[in-house]
């Protein structure tokens, strides 16, 4: 292990000549960086500073503030700075490796199943203070407002699927809180350390009658200001449990809605971090912004892919699918859309079932370009003649609109499809692809807040599951999917994630398109800052704010 | 006179009805409704919540009978809450009110400021270098969108000076110096686009009025050329400007959209077009009542302004 005794400069040097970095002794955690143009973590010379301020110009406003009602990024890129959940995942100082999904306490001291996996307990640390702000008033947090908490995401809103799934609930004493499953579940710790799972209080509730006007947590930060379409302040919290942190006094995030305006604002130094698509933003921010630290992001999944109507012809003939998979040239979209930086798609994070990114080897056949035998295929499926299809989708991003065209081309060029695009407004494209009842194709996705494996298989795969957007009705999806559930032991566990990846590829039950890394830029003076994966800080990964801190 | 405005003002009634039944019928006809909106993207909500949601908010009642409701909210100045927030739609849009019409009153000034000097003085030395100039600024501004020029001034700002209106408005009563900083350049932006129309308007009218007549005796009589030019053909030539400047406020009620979007301010065009994609129809609908209430007000005062500029026009 080389010397760690690096300044910034150096490191940043280093990186960016390709050389990988090994990180220890008086810095933080995380033993490694990546070794490509820009490092994913640039070490952080501990312990913080504390004081000063963060601000982050922001495309996202929250739809509303009750986090029973939305899974959206707009509130839930503070929502986790005020609110804590039972347990969470390691945060970029702590783990040691994009695949380290460890499980840490947050409320949680510590936490076990029961050997059948259908029940939970936990043990909440002592002494946690909701904050100091009427009604609660800094009272302590015990296991009574857990349970009160599961009970109304269970009752009503975006949650439900989630925390319907338990029996019922008992707490001992003050400070354990013990779950039944309606059925064995290992992986349910994880549906808890969801971002959104945050923990709201019962008072606000009952006074107010909703979460819409008022959030009070166990968090890091005090919402001291929400005015919509224009500023979220964060106060730091002074009795937040973890001693010390946060380490800024006020984080502020700025309404935002425009790309050039963000951009603007981080060059002028109104903005501390920005989020960036491609290698080429980033050079031209370089330019006018030379001292800035560029944090390359790793996706382990792809959200978005082409959804087909494969309840019924003919894209319930796997050999349909099969083809079109083989007819979409995927290396071009990723060298041409996304400049070379990103992944070819899948849709379960790899760090679930295997140590590096899939290669197109790991993908399979049908994931790899081959028009010739594509066109075999389809013909063998009784459409060599081809056919006419539509696809719809909402722009998310104004690369998609290349990558729907290059699917149009390549369907059209290599199998005779005529694939008829319409493009929708959000709310159009939500309310129709979300119904399932559309033919054709559409530009799906999968929802871009979930960390946890259970969410990833179960919730978005099960043919039972209301998140089924891509429609899969497989039985043998089913079965592995229940039988993770089953499985106590990790090494199980990767084994079967692996055999549910291995299936989806191997039918096409989910068309996965390239994607972009990204990257995550800082001002020269923000230490220790990163976004480990599934887990971006300027999204539902916020609460690594808390360990941010300014060097100014 | 008096007559003549209680006529414009019953006319008014039909207009505004119709305005209602469009924008009430253009939201039922889009595909969607608020609660997919707002839950769709997490699929765990079952049809007989979303249903029992429906109900709880009143969209599952027939349209009529929506329609009727609301336009009773209307009538009685309480035209509810955003199906979103739960916030009261007052209160919205006492917020956003001010905002809009702050950057819409400083575009103005700016836009008029802009474009009666420059369409003088292209009428005044006519095919001369000034004129071409003059000419030329205002093919460009009518020529170009303004998210286009919006964000060239942003980014251009940002890189060039190193600074940009600071983001998260202040209000002018909370912090004039800061509020005045995030106006000047989004109002000068769309003002700018604003001018462009007038700017061509003045001239033509300018060049015209100084071929009358009056305008040869006036000269004919030893005026001083600024007084000929302002006080005898500038106030003649106005009446078009003014039909044009009214004209233009629908406009720039639609150039705010994007330029509050560009410059983070929280006016009726951001809150509109939020709405309009979330499917928040009680916010969408009473801010389209709003905005053509003001545009038919404003058409009458364009109106009641030509008899003060011209004493010859009487209203009966």
């Amino acid at each position: 292990m080389a010397s760690p005794r690096l300044n910034r400069r150096d490191f940043i040097r280093s990186s960016a000549a390709g050389v990988a970095v090994v990180a220890g002794g008086g810095f933080s955690g995380r033993a490694f960086a990546q070794a490509a143009p820009h490092p994913d973590w640039i070490a952080a010379k501990m312990p913080g500073k504390r004081g000063g301020a963060l601000t982050r110009a922001s495309a996202w406003d929250p739809p509303v503030m009750d986090p029973r009602l939305t899974q959206s990024v707009g509130l839930f890129q503070f929502a986790g700075l005020v609110g804590s959940r039972m347990v969470r995942y390691a945060f970029p100082d702590e783990v040691t490796g994009p695949g380290d999904m460890s499980l840490k306490g947050d409320l949680a001291e510590s936490w076990q199943a029961s050997p059948d996996g259908r029940t939970w307990t936990f043990k909440l640390r002592k002494g946690v203070k909701w904050q100091n702000v009427p009604p609660l008033n800094g009272r302590e947090l015990t296991a009574a407002d857990i349970k009160y908490c599961y009970e109304q995401y269970a009752k009503e809103g975006v949650q439900t699927f989630t925390f319907q799934a338990i029996e019922a609930m008992e707490t001992p004493d003050r400070h354990t809180l013990r779950i039944h499953l309606k059925a064995a579940n290992h992986l349910f710790v994880q549906n808890l350390a969801e971002p959104i799972a945050v923990i709201f209080s019962k008072e606000v509730l009952e006074e107010d009658g909703d979460l819409k006007k008022r959030m009070i947590g166990t968090g890091p930060f005090i919402l001291k200001e929400h005015t919509r379409k224009v500023r979220i302040v964060l106060q730091r919290n002074p009795d937040y449990f973890d001693a010390g942190r946060p380490y800024v006094d006020q984080y502020t995030i700025l309404s935002t809605p425009d790309a050039a305006t963000r951009l603007a604002a981080f060059r002028t130094g109104q903005s501390d971090l920005i989020w960036l698509a491609s290698p080429s933003e980033v050079e031209t921010v370089r330019k006018t912004n030379p001292q800035v630290q560029v944090h390359a992001y790793h996706n382990t999944l792809t959200p978005f892919g082409v959804a087909l109507a494969q309840d019924r012809p003919p894209f319930n003939d796997v050999r349909v699918r099969r083809a079109i998979s083989m007819a979409i040239d995927r290396p071009k979209q990723l060298s041409t859309v996304f400049e070379g930086s990103g992944i070819l798609g899948w849709g379960v994070p790899y760090i679930y079932y295997q140590e590096a990114a899939p290669t197109a080897k790991d993908l399979g056949p049908w994931w790899e370009f081959k028009p010739a035998e594509a066109k075999k295929l389809l013909t063998e499926a009784g459409h060599g003649k081809g056919f006419e299809t539509t696809l719809f989708y909402y722009e998310y991003f104004p690369q998609m609109s290349s990558q729907v065209q290059l699917v149009q081309q390549d369907l059209k060029r290599n199998l005779n499809i005529d694939v008829k695009i319409t493009k929708l407004d959000y709310t159009s494209y939500y309310g129709r692809y979300v119904e399932g009842k559309w033919d054709g194709m559409s530009w799906g996705f999968q929802s871009g807040h979930a960390i946890g494996l259970d969410e990833r298989t179960y919730h978005y795969m099960h043919s039972k599951s209301t998140k089924n957007f891509f429609r899969v009705n497989d039985a043998v999806i089913d079965d592995l999917t229940t039988k993770l559930h089953q499985a106590p032991a990790a090494s199980d566990q990767r084994a079967l994630a692996k055999r549910i990846v291995d299936r989806e590829l191997d039918q096409v039950l989910r068309m996965w398109m390239p994607y972009s890394n990204g990257f995550i830029v800082a001002q020269p003076h923000v230490r220790n800052h990163a976004s480990a994966a599934l887990r971006r800080t300027d999204g539902y990964g916020s609460p690594t704010i808390a360990r941010v801190w300014n060097d100014k | 006179m008096y007559k003549y405005i209680l006529r414009r003002l019953l006319l008014a009634v039909p207009v505004l009805l119709l305005s209602s039944l469009i924008v009430f019928g253009l939201m039922r006809v889009m595909p969607g409704d608020a609660l997919i909106a707002l839950m769709g993207e997490s699929g765990n909500v079952g049809e007989k919540e979303l249903a029992k949601l429906r109900k709880d908010l009143g969209l599952d009642k027939p349209y009529h009978e929506q329609y009727l409701i609301w336009l009773w909210q209307m009538v009685s100045f309480n035209p509810g809450h955003s199906i979103f927030t739960n916030e009261p739609i007052p209160e919205a849009l006492k917020k956003a009110i001010p905002v809009t019409l702050e950057l819409a009153a400083l575009a103005m000034v700016l836009g008029l400021l802009i474009a009666v000097p420059i369409g003088v003085l292209s009428a005044t030395r006519q095919d001369h270098a000034s004129d071409y100039v003059g000419r030329f600024v205002a093919v460009f501004g009518l020529s170009v969108p303004d998210f286009w020029f919006g964000t060239l001034v942003i980014t251009f700002a940002a890189i060039w000076f190193q600074w940009i209106p600071p983001i998260g408005y202040a209000s002018f009563w909370e912090d004039p110096l800061t509020n005045l900083q995030q106006f000047l350049l989004p109002a000068a932006v769309l003002g700018f686009r604003l001018s462009a129309a007038t700017m061509r308007m003045t001239r033509s009218t300018v060049l015209e009025v100084l071929r009358e007549d009056y305008v040869r005796t006036a000269w004919a009589k030893g005026l001083a050329g600024r007084m000929v030019v302002y006080k005898h053909a500038l106030k003649n030539a106005l009446i078009p400007v003014v039909t044009i400047v009214g004209g233009q406020l629908g406009v720039l009620l639609a150039g705010t959209v994007v330029v509050e979007t560009i410059f983070a301010l929280p006016g009726m065009g951001r809150l509109t077009v939020e709405a309009i994609l979330y499917r928040d129809y009680p916010i969408v609908q009473t801010n389209v009542m709003l905005v053509a209430a003001t545009l038919v007000t404003l058409n009458l005062l364009v109106d009641l302004t030509y008899a003060w500029l011209d004493p010859r026009i009487r209203y009966r």
